[in-house]
């Protein structure tokens, strides 16, 4: 689906929330929404998903407006940073849940969860209780269940911040594969810049409600056109990935790397705002 | 302009949720104005819509009713504090000894549950000429026979009153309590007990002042329920002075409709006052939620 | 720490067992009442026991026995419905809405827990009688909602507040519609607070008294109205089989909603701290 968010604007409580915020997302594209805390991230999600209406501008998904249309009819799943499952029903039917409001029956809304469940590397799971589960588990869970009742568009917001590091990779690596899988279109909101950097094909850079950049990953890391941006990124820690044919890359990220050697390598971006590639191998 | 519509939908959701509660409260101030306004006189479906201070103004003169103002006050008073200290014993002993939940259930559910004049009943079985009471005294030879006991009901002093109340209320105040004191001792109590404060002061010092706001709220309940109830005075009150709910309720049925008035003007003094307390517990609320919600 | 524990704990425990007997001798009293026939004074004990009281209570005459306990039990279930119900939307509109009115709809709302119902009950019983329905059941059950009101609201804002619209947003972003996400996702959330607002209101309404006289008028005769001219009647027998049928049926019925809170309060406390 093609995602359009043209020129947003909200106040709420005499604070302006969101100011002109204009982006789009293409169809099986992933976009991340960077920015600090009280940026307006969580905000932009809510108002694709129709759970806050903006005062002004458009919400379009495939060029159609949909602002007259309530959360439930949009096809925006969103998984939460605090999970949000339902704790009075077990595992599979969270999953199963988008599928019960789609009038599937029983019998086959349990199969797809299952499968959901297998996807998210959680078979035979089913049957658990919420609270049984651990917190990385819980999160597959509520993977699968945005997934099930196969969403228009994924929303993440930030998804991973509850989770601790080992965990936050590998669950990196499953959504990324899910994303592409599925063929979704997906949305997520973190605060998090190498997250934003190795995941994204693009990137939106919010601060104070307004738009301060926008572009691929390499874009906003090499030419950072906000003071804000640049130091978002100047507390980035060295990111591994590995070299070949002149180019960096770690995950989604690209950067040219003229002059290294193939094989293991790190970036590192130091405080004036140059990038280096560093060769691992010898 | 479709979004502006949406929006305004929503605008209209809280009223639509509290239409139905609304209404209700509508029957209630409905009762209670129409109550006061009839002490001043004005009684449209009998075609009187005279305004006068009449009976309000013997309502604050006449002795008998003045009387049963004070002596409404008097037990109000008396009860709630007594049910206060009471309850915020049992609820402070509650947290200290760790009470399980059968006696809680006991000992704070039963009371709660049980009827404000079956109290009264047990309190006549107890303590008239022939209650258990007396029955135990002259066991040990105290008391010659039931007469020689003096009764509790029909006593001035309304002892059996503020003994009902407090067997009721001591209860609903460590109830309303109990909770927040043991979250509240088991964290800043534990610190202060930690810091050298001795458990009394650790009590007094930091559970107690933190569980105002819930103490508050429940003494102003049980003081104008105490106030403002018919039962328990009815049951046990003295013939002189009638408890003001009592007086009202036999002046309400008097067939003279002036005597009705005087009932309306003795409602209307009872509204007035736990208006003000009602006013006083919302502030409390509201300060409770601004700061407990932080 | 612990030896300042084991210091002052007997203090308290002795309280408490203080407030059990007193909690326990007047209940015991009625019970004992409840069942004798004969007790003269000075004795301690009754010199004869009869079911006399119970045959009474159940005797099965016009407004008495089952019908008129069924009755009060169906009046005190409708009256908890009601009022819970209301009380479930004020307490949403309150707790998670913004919006012109809400201070002094909260403040009205609060007005039947302080001002007497006596009061309530003399002023709006002309109300009733013209609006035709003094002296019904619906009457006497909308005046039982009105005085509950207070208690229900109380109880519910405490569990709307604590649920918030965390499941609610993710169930319609999910594609679950007001009805679904209603039935699906509040309604067992917010269980365990819906529980206790009935029985409570439920207690309310089955020993409401002064309310049930002045607006069922001597024609809808419920526990309350029906044990209340024993109590100072001198049959104590009489009087105490009433109190006892009362107090059982208040407790029975209190134990059926704390086995229900128990049975969908577990699953919830399990989810939280597992």
């Amino acid at each position: 689906m093609h995602l359009e968010l043209d020129h947003i604007a909200l106040t709420l409580g005499g604070k302006r929330i969101l100011d002109d915020v204009s982006f789009e997302v293409h169809d099986r594209e992933f976009v991340s929404v960077l920015g600090e805390s009280g940026a307006g991230k969580s905000t932009t999600l809510k108002v694709v998903a129709g759970l806050v209406f903006q005062d002004e501008g458009q919400v379009r998904f495939d060029g159609t407006c949909v602002d007259d249309l309530p959360t439930h009819k949009r096809g925006c799943a969103i998984v939460f940073q605090d999970i949000r499952l339902f704790p009075n029903m077990n595992a599979r039917d969270n999953v199963a849940f988008p599928l019960k409001m789609q009038h599937v029956r029983k019998a086959e809304r349990h199969r797809e969860a299952d499968e959901l469940l297998a996807a998210v590397q959680l078979e035979g799971m089913g049957g658990r209780r919420v609270g049984e589960l651990s917190g990385g588990q819980q999160q597959r869970v509520a993977l699968a269940r945005a997934l099930a009742g196969k969403p228009r568009a994924m929303l993440l917001d930030e998804p991973f911040s509850g989770l601790d590091e080992q965990l936050r990779d590998d669950m990196r690596t499953l959504v990324l594969d899910l994303h592409r899988r599925f063929g979704m279109t997906t949305l997520m909101v973190t605060h998090d810049p190498d997250e934003a950097l190795v995941m994204s094909d693009r990137i939106v850079y919010l601060g104070e409600g307004r738009m301060l950049q926008e572009g691929a990953p390499a874009d906003l890391l090499l030419n950072p056109q906000h003071e804000a941006v640049s130091a978002c990124f100047g507390d980035t820690s060295a990111i591994r990935g590995t070299v070949a044919g002149g180019e960096f890359s770690a995950g989604k990220l690209r950067v040219p790397a003229p002059n290294r050697a193939d094989g293991d390598a790190v970036l590192v971006r130091v405080k004036d705002g140059g990038v280096f590639v560093h060769s691992l191998s010898a | 302009m479709r979004a502006l519509s949406r929006k305004t939908k929503r605008a209209i959701v809280p009223y639509l949720l509290a239409l139905p509660a609304a209404a209700l409260i509508l029957v209630f101030l409905y009762g209670v104005v129409n109550g006061v306004l009839q002490g001043f006189g004005i009684m449209p479906f009998l075609g009187r819509t005279e305004f006068t201070l009449e009976y309000y103004l013997e309502a604050l003169t006449r002795s008998d009713l003045t009387s049963s103002i004070l002596y409404s006050l008097y037990l109000a008073g008396v009860s709630s504090i007594i049910a206060v200290i009471g309850g915020v014993a049992i609820a402070a002993c509650m947290t200290r000894a760790r009470t399980g939940r059968f006696l809680r259930l006991v000992n704070v559910q039963i009371p709660i549950m049980t009827m404000h004049s079956l109290v009264a009943l047990a309190v006549m079985f107890l303590f008239t000429g022939s209650g258990l009471v007396p029955r135990v005294l002259a066991a040990f030879g105290l008391v010659s026979d039931p007469s020689s006991f003096t009764s509790v009901v029909g006593s001035v002093s309304g002892w059996g009153i503020i003994l009902v109340y407090a067997w009721k209320e001591i209860p609903f105040i460590a109830f309303s309590t109990v909770a927040i004191m043991a979250s509240i001792s088991d964290s800043l109590g534990e610190a202060a007990a930690m810091l050298g404060a001795s458990p009394l002061r650790a009590f007094f010092g930091v559970t107690l002042p933190l569980c105002k706001g819930a103490i508050a709220k429940a003494f102003m309940v049980v003081f104008a329920f105490a106030f403002g109830s018919y039962e328990v005075p009815f049951l046990l009150g003295p013939t002189l002075p009638q408890a003001m709910p009592v007086l009202a309720y036999v002046e309400f049925q008097d067939p003279d409709i002036v005597n009705r008035c005087y009932a309306m003007a003795l409602n209307g003094i009872m509204t007035l006052l736990c208006s003000l307390i009602a006013l006083a517990y919302f502030a409390v609320l509201n300060r409770e939620r601004k700061g407990g919600t932080r | 720490m612990s030896r300042r524990r084991r210091g002052a704990a007997p203090v308290a425990r002795f309280f408490i067992v203080l407030n059990l007997v007193c909690v326990i001798v007047p209940i015991a009293l009625i019970a004992v009442w409840a069942f004798a026939d004969r007790w003269a004074w000075p004795d301690l004990l009754p010199q004869e026991f009869s079911l006399r009281g119970f045959s009474e209570v159940f005797s099965g005459r016009l407004g008495t026995g089952w019908p008129m306990i069924l009755l009060s039990i169906g009046i005190a279930l409708a009256t908890a419905v009601l009022s819970t119900v209301v009380a479930a939307l004020a307490a949403r509109a309150m707790t998670l809405y913004r919006w012109r009115g809400r201070s002094l709809f909260s403040f009205s709302v609060i007005l039947p827990f302080i001002i007497p119902s006596t009061v309530f009950a003399m002023g709006v019983q002309v109300l009733f009688i013209h609006a035709g329905i003094a002296r019904t059941v619906p009457g006497v059950v909308l005046s039982h909602a009105i005085v509950a009101l207070p208690y229900a609201i109380i109880i519910m804002s405490e569990v709307t507040r604590a649920a918030g619209t965390r499941l609610e947003d993710a169930a319609r972003s999910l594609g679950a519609g007001t009805l679904a996400t209603t039935v699906h996702v509040t309604i067992p959330a917010l269980l365990p607070g819906i529980l206790s607002s009935l029985s409570m209101c439920y207690i309310m309404s089955f020993s409401q008294y002064f309310l049930t006289l002045l607006i069922g008028g001597g024609s809808v005769r419920t526990f309350a109205v029906v044990l209340f001219p024993y109590l100072s009647s001198g049959d104590r027998t009489i009087a105490a089989a009433y109190g006892l049928t009362f107090i059982v049926i208040t407790f029975a019925v209190f134990l059926i909603f704390e086995l229900l809170l128990k049975r969908f309060g577990m699953k919830e406390e399990r989810t939280l701290y597992g």
